[in-house]
């Protein structure tokens, strides 16, 4: 009686965990791109491209630039790093982290000042901030996640952060930050160009130029301990080269090489 | 509804499969630990108690944290792992592990409230009538504990669908390979793609309220003993 | 058997050390007197702090030679009061749940599911679950289960005590089966002086955890000692005594007492075996020190003072008359009667006072 029940159960457990494992398994030059989370769209649509291109298949795995870094120093089998920030990138190279000379700064974005998409407010430059009808301005957190530091940064150069920063309402992310926007609980809020292009609920109304801003670098390498350099090279210069470049260029991003 | 893609599906399915999996793995040493709890008195045991208890109040995202620590390659246990060609980071054993580990205590927890249930007279009983501890085991108390086992499965499995901090940390959030449907609709939110996080959403609270609910029924049908 | 052994509970402690071979040996004593907890310990369900329990020169438990059997090991069948019947499991299921054990343990005697059966009238009742039974049916099915482990020992704890007295009445009989057709020795605990008497021919008198008594029932039970032990706050005069006559139509029935004094008790029908245990309560007896006349009660009885006790605003005093009664008296009664040893007094009992045990 007893080895029937718990045949069953032992059963199922074999089954469940044969699909699940055929689900997962990586291919032999199969290689994984820890990349963050604001490239999803872009890289997937690369992927793609890559995959019809040069039959190989591409894994994204996706997530904040600092915890995709403190992952790959814990030795998570990831090729290519992908960040959405420089000093994590930074970070994994004096750690030895990174195979050398694989490392490149690809991409760079711009700030901008988005409004509700209903809203009657006349935003044409950063001064227009000060006026009273803008209440509450949403920054993602200006210690902890590089657009919010990257909006201070520039607030300060332009001598307004300290009349700005009243108004201030520090959220978690850009994401946060279009939400609060987009319900039109703040009157504006700063994000990154390229995620102000995916909601319809939102007006970018001011653009920083380029110059002025701050430097926002988006920087490649290949992870010094993978073992499908080969692929991860191969990737790497199709993520250079022009149809890559097109893509990018088509979701807002600003190509630095 | 709309028509789910190949992908939803996909997702769908690699979710409860792991989930099941992660649950059926645990039953075991939940059900053993739980009785325990509620049957034995050792030297320490609040401490231990504690310390099965801790995924349960510290945030996700740290106990994920803790366990990239130990099957990242740098530590021993990874380094042992890798070595014979198990990877635990960034693959589906990983969801497999982090779910596990944060279901565990709610388990743990409702089976050794339906073990503390069972009157310790009946097993004193069993044991004078020549039953072996075994015996006593499998035959009076898991049977008058099994809806509180049943519905303890079936809460570890809600709470392993639902997993998401330690998921991301341990396996990462790769689509067709680790993404669970809490990872799916992180992701989905964080490129502001409403639609198909609800719709993932949607399923989820399906699968969801289905568990949850038939817990909830198996705990209050059927005789109380 | 031989049963020696301390242990400490919240607000008293067991003690007992007592060594006895009979058939059915009872554990009499007021509720919370530990009976159960020594039931516990031979069992080996209970942590025992010092002392030894050997049953048929098998040694249980020994804190001098660190021997301590598991209950499983110790091959003693355990009715508590509740059955502890599994809830889960057919009637058939609890009674075969014991029928495994052990062949060491077990006792020599081969005893079948239908002998068992039978004679506790289970057969129609094998196939229900055991929470569709009544309190009656449920500790037979709890008896039948114990008895069937073939076990060299018999622990009842108070088998009757949940049942109302119809049932009691029922049950009995079984009880006295058991005993007869599977001479499996038994120790019953219980609080009732007729389960006492009907059943056991030894009995351990237990109080505040302490052995206060112990021998043949009917010996035991006639001592003042016993009897003061078992009616705390009420001191009660406990009597056996054999039917004479009853009366419908007075209601009333004569009883004749051991001493050849006739008493009226209230009405009932004539017992199977003539004899039976009446009480009356020391505070529900008169003292007069000339016969009455034209008063309701029934029983006038003459006899001596023999003792008189003074506790605080209370006397208890003993009268001799025939057999020994006692008396609660306040002291000015005392005083205004002029009582002392030896005065003769008359007894005055209303036969409503009487009841039967």
């Amino acid at each position: 009686m007893k080895p029937r029940i718990a045949g069953k159960p032992g059963a199922a457990l074999l089954a469940i965990m044969l699909v699940a494992s055929l689900a997962g398994r990586a291919r032999a030059d199969e290689i994984l791109i820890a990349a963050a989370a604001s490239l999803t769209d872009v890289l997937k649509e690369i992927g793609s491209i890559y995959r019809v291109g040069s039959k190989r298949k591409v894994n994204f795995t996706f997530g904040s630039s600092s915890m995709l870094a403190r992952q790959i120093d814990e030795g998570a089998p990831a090729d290519i790093f992908f960040s959405a920030d420089l000093p994590q990138m930074d970070n994994l190279d004096k750690k030895g982290r990174l195979e050398p000379g694989t490392r490149k700064n690809l991409l760079s974005n711009t700030l901008v000042i988005v409004v509700p998409a209903d809203s009657k407010l006349t935003l044409s430059s950063p001064k227009d901030l000060l006026k009273p009808e803008v209440k509450r301005i949403a920054l993602a957190q200006p210690s902890s996640v590089p657009v919010g530091s990257y909006s201070s940064k520039y607030l300060a150069d332009e001598g307004l952060w300290n009349q700005v920063k009243p108004k201030v309402i520090p959220v978690q992310d850009v994401r946060a930050t279009l939400a609060a926007v987009e319900s039109g609980n703040v009157e504006a809020g700063f994000v990154y160009k390229t995620d102000a292009a995916v909601s319809k609920k939102v007006t970018a109304v001011y653009e920083v130029p380029i110059h002025k801003g701050p430097q926002i670098t988006y920087p490649i390498a290949i992870v010094k301990e993978s073992k499908k350099k080969k692929a991860a090279r191969h990737f790497l210069s199709f993520v250079v080269g022009p149809a890559a470049k097109e893509r990018f260029k088509k979701h807002g991003f600003i190509l630095l090489e | 509804m709309l028509i789910l893609s190949l992908e939803t599906w996909q997702i769908t399915f690699f979710s409860i499969a792991v989930g099941l999996a992660s649950t059926l793995l645990i039953l075991p040493f939940g059900i053993a630990v739980a009785w325990l709890f509620a049957r034995k008195e050792w030297p320490l045991k609040s401490m231990v108690e504690t310390v099965v208890l801790l995924p349960l109040v510290m945030p996700p995202v740290s106990t994920g944290l803790i366990l990239l620590k130990i099957f990242g390659r740098r530590s021993p246990v990874g380094q042992w792992l890798y070595d014979r060609g198990v990877e635990i980071v960034f693959n589906w054993k990983g969801v497999l592990i982090a779910m596990a580990v944060m279901s565990f205590p709610l388990l743990v927890r409702s089976v050794r409230t339906s073990f503390a249930e069972v009157n310790p007279r009946l097993e004193q009983i069993a044991a004078t009538l020549g039953a072996s501890g075994l015996r006593i085991f499998f035959v009076i108390t898991v049977p008058l504990a099994f809806r509180g086992i049943v519905a303890g499965g079936l809460l570890a499995f809600s709470r392993a669908l639902g997993e998401f901090g330690a998921t991301i940390l341990l396996a990462g959030n790769i689509p067709g390979r680790t993404q669970t449907l809490s990872l799916a609709i992180f992701n989905f939110v964080q490129l502001g793609k409403d639609r198909e996080a609800y719709t993932l959403l949607a399923i989820t609270v399906i699968i969801a309220f289905v568990f949850v609910w038939s817990s909830e029924w198996l705990l209050r049908s059927g005789k109380k003993y | 058997m031989l049963l020696r052994c301390r242990i400490p509970l919240a607000n008293f402690a067991i003690d007992i050390d007592a060594s006895f071979d009979a058939k059915v040996t009872s554990i009499f004593g007021p509720s919370g007197s530990g009976k159960s907890t020594i039931l516990d310990a031979i069992a080996g369900l209970r942590n025992v702090a010092a002392g030894e329990i050997e049953l048929n020169g098998r040694t249980l438990f020994s804190s001098a030679r660190r021997v301590d059997l598991s209950p499983r090991a110790r091959g003693i069948g355990y009715v508590p009061q509740e059955g502890a019947l599994f809830p889960h499991l057919s009637v058939k299921k609890n009674i075969l749940f014991g029928a495994e054990r052990d062949e060491h343990s077990r006792s020599a005697k081969k005893i079948t599911m239908d002998h068992v059966t039978d004679v506790l009238g289970l057969r129609t009742l094998l196939d229900r679950p055991v929470t569709k039974l009544s309190g009656g049916e449920a500790q037979r099915v709890a008896l039948a289960r114990a008895i069937l482990s073939g076990p060299q020992l018999l622990l009842l704890d108070e088998p009757l005590a949940a049942l109302d007295v119809g049932l009691k009445e029922r049950i009995l009989p079984y009880l006295g089966r058991v005993r007869d057709e599977f001479s499996i020795p038994m120790i019953y605990v219980t609080h009732n002086l007729t389960e006492v008497l009907t059943l056991a021919d030894w009995v351990l008198m237990i109080r505040q955890g302490r052995l206060v008594a112990q021998g043949v029932p009917r010996e035991v039970l006639r001592s003042m000692h016993a009897r003061l032990q078992i009616f705390e706050e009420q001191i009660a005069n406990v009597f056996t005594a054999s039917f004479v006559e009853s009366d419908p139509e007075a209601g009333r029935t004569k009883v004749r007492l051991e001493s050849g004094q006739e008493l009226f008790i209230p009405y009932l029908p004539q017992p199977p075996d003539r004899f039976l245990q009446i009480r009356i309560s020391a505070d529900d007896i008169l003292v007069g020190t000339q016969r009455p006349e034209g008063i309701s009660a029934a029983n006038v009885v003459p006899g001596r003072v023999r003792t008189i006790e003074l506790i605080d605003g209370e006397a208890l005093i003993t009268v001799s008359a025939g057999d020994e009664f006692y008396v609660r008296l306040t002291r000015s009664a005392v005083s205004r009667l002029g009582l002392a040893e030896r005065t003769p007094v008359f007894l005055i009992m209303k036969t409503r006072s009487f009841r039967l045990l």
